[in-house]
């Protein structure tokens, strides 16, 4: 749509009558994306898709979107990750997640291709596939961003691909070496995937470390964590941990200053946590003085899409380094799962996450149940 | 299915509510009127009339009545208890207007009559079974609002002198004036009823409350005006503003509101906000639900109240409830006559061998 025509359109909105603005920007979309669709020569197609309402409030909602383009993929979704912490941060409005509702969540999926646009090349329809995509029945996606689940790998566990991509470039700038003791701040999702990332990296112990032993069976699983400390109990000492790396995957200020003082001296703290705090009152530089620790910042908006020169590792080379681990049982995700659930649920899923996720660790929404009764709706 | 066989109820107290309680009674369609007795025997004579029921001409000749089962008694509050005790002592169930009693003492009397005779007994508080409040409750249980924080019950009006004079009533009495006669005022007389349904609707009741009344504009030894503050018994809290004095601008409103949404009671219906999908509903939005059927709130009560007898049971609306009703109302009396908080008195099934 032209600029001046959203300009235009925008500045007329608050002069319909409120009572009207629901139904007038319903058909306005409507209308839009069948001119987009007759202008690109693409069909409009019918989903379900989970919404953000507003704070704290998640919904199933019908949704309509173009076949593929040229170069995209359109694919019908089996499975989608939840991303406990981006997308809880958005539900709840914490600092630095600020977005405006309605907002559609999700970006790990993995399902099967229904239809390839004609420069996508190497996809036909049937293909397994993951990539970014929302939490939705179906979406598209541009070609580059998907990635063939290799066979000997469930749909399922390659949902979590994006996940697994935040947490492996984050566990390369720790840069393990054999033996390391490595402590994984936080345990849900990111951190439990830490667990296993740091164990299949060749460290030589472990460490889980969360506020509450609500997730310690999980995180003890085989292939997780080898002790777990809870960071209230009153024998806590994070000055006893001395790891040598220390994964920081809460995200909060308070948490980096725990996960320094669990750095032994000259460790290395790397903060995959997406920051999600107001850092005030933090003395850090005295805090990495001190101890003279390295810290690393490893949020996924620093990895190329494409650079893949030496020392470097690509989103796509991380993506297909993920697969592989699970296909040869490098790493295995199917034990963090701890509630599979219908998209019709989705409202409990997200009230759930709101108040703090409990004892769910990894929430996978099966886009398979229920499929038949809303393509009837 | 076997029809239920009606319940023989006879009528005590024919004033004004009295007579909505007989017509609501026969329409009910699950009694038959087998008498109907008042110290003001014109006043019963014609409700008998209407109802084609036989006149009842003592409280004694419907006490000895063989063909009474059941009586409802729609009479001053002070003759709750005497009226009770005797009627169960003659093997009558018992339908009592609320509030069941003038204070616990004497409710307290009537159950243990009532238990000991084998009788059932059930007190009149039937607006819960008004179509708006009974959606309300099955919004509410569908998880409408989570976990509840808040009630608030704003009831005002205007009562003028008639009332208290008893000179609007068939059966003039100036009863309502006396605290002697019913124990209290706007509180007990009219937002015990308000009481009720929102205890029944949030299954909450309070545990502390703090109360202020006064007698401001009503010819009246009772209360005509209250406010109460109360702590409910899952932490959150209620509050209450009433009053038989507000001329022109009264209102009534119930609010509920917890960690997942609000909702309203009045006049104009039920809304309710949620973030959760509830009654097929979007969340996330607000609804007002303004059509509901017409149902007589009174014939449902005694309709389910001779189903309990025939079947045994206990009635839906049971001693307990009218209990702790009054326990609430008798502490916020308390509460401003001492000028301090007070603790709601709990319901003990059978003090007496405990």
């Amino acid at each position: 749509m032209p600029r001046w025509l959203e300009k235009l359109l925008g500045a007329l909105f608050p002069y319909v009558p409120a009572p009207m603005r629901p139904a007038f920007k319903r058909a306005f979309l409507w209308t839009l994306i069948r001119v987009q669709g007759l202008a690109s020569g693409r069909g409009v197609r019918q989903g379900w898709r989970i919404e953000f309402l507003d704070f704290e409030i998640a919904y199933l909602e019908p949704f309509e979107y173009l076949r593929p383009g040229p170069g995209e993929i359109e694919v019908a979704a089996h499975f989608s990750a939840v991303s406990p912490g981006t997308e809880r941060a958005v539900l709840c409005g914490l600092p630095g997640a600020r977005r405006s509702f309605p907002y559609y969540p999700g970006y790990s999926c993995a399902g099967i291709v229904e239809r390839a646009g004609a420069r996508a090349r190497g996809f036909r329809p049937g293909d397994r596939v993951a990539g970014r995509l929302k939490h939705a029945s179906a979406g598209t996606a541009a070609a580059e961003l998907l990635f063939r689940v290799p066979d000997g790998v469930g749909l399922e566990a390659a949902s979590f691909i994006e996940l697994g991509i935040i947490t492996l470039q984050g566990m390369r700038k720790a840069r393990i070496a054999p033996g390391d003791r490595v402590a994984v701040l936080g345990q849900g999702l990111i951190g439990q995937l830490a667990n296993r990332i740091a164990r299949a990296s060749g460290a030589g112990e472990v460490i889980a470390v969360a506020p509450s032993r609500a997730r310690a069976p999980v995180s003890m699983r085989p292939g997780g964590a080898d002790r777990f400390l809870a960071s209230r109990d009153p024998d806590f000492d994070p000055g006893a941990v001395l790891a040598d790396v220390v994964i920081e995957a809460v995200g909060t200020p308070e948490a980096i200053v725990t996960a320094v003082r669990c750095a032994r001296r000259g460790g290395r703290v790397v903060l995959l946590g997406s920051s999600r705090g107001l850092s005030r009152g933090i003395d850090l530089g005295a805090l990495l003085q001190q101890g003279a620790i390295e810290m690393v910042g490893a949020h996924i908006s620093d990895l190329p899409a494409v650079d893949d020169s030496p020392g470097r590792h690509s989103y796509r080379h991380e993506g297909e380094l993920f697969l592989e681990m699970l296909r040869c049982g490098r790493l295995s995700v199917d034990e963090l799962v701890t509630w599979r659930a219908a998209p019709d649920e989705c409202n409990a899923v997200y009230e759930k996450l709101a108040r703090g996720g409990g004892e769910h660790v990894a929430i996978i929404l099966d886009w398979r149940r229920g499929r038949a009764t809303r393509e009837a709706a | 299915m076997k029809a239920m066989e009606p319940l023989r109820l006879a009528i005590a107290g024919a004033g004004g509510i009295a007579q909505h309680n007989a017509r609501s009674a026969a329409a009910s369609g699950a009694v038959r009127i087998a008498g109907v007795f008042d110290v003001n025997h014109r006043a019963a004579r014609d409700l008998a009339r209407a109802l084609r029921a036989p006149f009842l001409a003592s409280w004694e000749a419907l006490l000895a009545d063989p063909a009474v089962e059941a009586v409802l008694i729609s009479t001053p509050h002070h003759l709750h208890r005497p009226m009770t005790i005797e009627a169960a002592a003659h093997g009558k169930h018992v339908l009592v207007e609320k509030p069941v009693a003038n204070n616990l003492l004497e409710a307290r009397q009537m159950d243990l009559a009532c238990r000991q005779a084998g009788v059932q007994l059930t007190v009149n508080y039937s607006f819960r079974y008004l179509p708006r409040i009974r959606k309300a409750k099955q919004l509410i249980d569908d998880g409408a609002l989570g976990e509840i924080a808040g009630i608030q019950i704003i009831n005002h009006q205007f009562k003028d002198a008639g009332y208290w004079s008893g000179a609007r009533s068939n059966s003039p009495d100036d009863w309502r004036a006396s605290r002697a006669k019913c124990g209290g005022g706007y509180l007990i007389m009219n937002v015990c009823h308000v009481i009720d349904y929102m205890s029944c609707l949030t299954g909450l009741k309070a545990d502390r409350v703090y109360a202020e009344y006064a007698t401001r504009g009503s010819p009246a030894e009772v209360e005509d005006i209250v406010s109460v503050s109360g702590r409910l018994s899952n932490g959150g809290v209620c509050s209450i503003s009433a009053s038989s004095i507000m001329r022109g601008t009264g209102q009534a409103e119930e609010r509920v509101w917890g960690t997942n949404g609000s909702l309203i009671v009045s006049g104009e219906g039920v809304s309710f906000y949620s973030t959760r999908p509830v009654d097929g509903r979007r969340p996330g939005k607000l609804y007002t639900l303004k059509k509901f059927p017409e149902v007589n709130w009174t014939a449902e009560w005694i309709r389910g109240f001779a189903q309990s007898v025939r079947q045994g049971q206990r009635p839906e609306i049971s001693f307990q409830q009218a209990w702790e009703n009054l326990a609430f109302i008798q502490a916020a009396y308390e509460s401003m006559e001492r000028g301090s908080a007070v603790g709601v008195e709990p319901y003990v099934a059978d003090p007496g061998t405990s």
